[in-house]
């Protein structure tokens, strides 16, 4: 694996646009919370903020050269400091926080932690987020 | 003073079709085909597509937050321990509340329509006084 923890991958802005979280919300089939809208304003929904939505997949799973064909989301470890609303802008430096290698009865079992911490427009942190990918074998 | 009698209702929620799973693969621009073709899925070892893991994290998600709002939501700890696939309903339960003053926590469990455990985890929100 060409990747050690810690590798930190470039700042980038996201903008919460408000037709990505109504998609989210048209696919979860559910309403965050009654009387819940995708307009500037409102919560952002619970699991939306990870970094498949709001930093893009190519370039982390670039990183950890993890084979897509072998590889499922683990999970997640989301802390709320600060509302987030959909309209913010957030920046996200993501970072490899972690990788465990398990021996298993199964085979290798591959652990990529990967850290995002959410910071809004006042510089703070609003959400800190942990996502578990796992690549199995090789 | 908090009820201690609160709870987080159960979340069902709808049969998770493949058109949510298209959905959420623009969603979340998520570029992996497990969730959209079964013949690539098969290359997985998977009989058929699945779902995104961010279905069982945001119904879990959701059925906290239809309860207490998301803003007093604090800490959602979700492990994902069987795939989900289409057709499937998952029901979200939240057990064992503890209230320690201004935060309460729960563990989480996440159940398909057959009782297979698909998600768990524990999740710690702001307590409402009025509860």
């Amino acid at each position: 694996m060409g990747v050690e923890v810690g590798h930190t991958f470039p700042r980038k802005t996201f903008t919460v646009e408000p037709h990505r979280v109504e998609e989210f919300v048209i696919a979860l089939g559910v309403e965050p919370h009654p009387g819940w809208k995708p307009t500037k304003g409102n919560a952002v929904p619970l699991g939306f903020l990870m970094y498949v939505t709001t930093y893009g997949a190519d370039e982390v799973h670039g990183m950890l050269d993890f084979d897509l064909l072998r590889t499922v989301y683990g999970g997640t470890d989301s802390e709320y400091f600060a509302p987030v609303y959909v309209g913010d802008v957030l920046s996200v430096s993501p970072v490899i926080s972690s990788l465990v290698v398990k021996e298993t009865k199964n085979g290798k079992l591959t652990f990529a932690e990967l850290t995002c911490e959410y910071i809004n427009a006042d510089g703070i942190i609003a959400v800190r987020e942990k996502s578990t990918t796992v690549e199995r074998g090789n | 003073m908090a009820d201690k009698d609160f709870s987080v209702p159960t979340l069902s929620s709808p049969e998770i079709t493949r058109l949510r799973l298209a959905y959420m693969a623009v969603a979340m621009r998520d570029p992996n085909l497990v969730h959209m073709e079964d013949e690539y899925a098969k290359k997985s070892g998977l009989p058929q597509v699945i779902a995104h893991g961010t279905f069982a994290v945001a119904y879990v998600g959701f059925a906290l937050s239809q309860a207490v709002g998301i803003d007093r939501v604090r800490r959602v700890k979700v492990e994902l321990t069987a795939p989900v696939f289409p057709q499937d309903i998952i029901s979200v339960d939240y057990t064992d509340l503890q209230i320690n003053g201004d935060l309460t926590t729960a563990r989480i469990s996440a159940k398909n329509q057959s009782g297979v455990l698909v998600a768990r985890g524990e999740s710690t929100w702001v307590t409402n006084p009025s509860h």
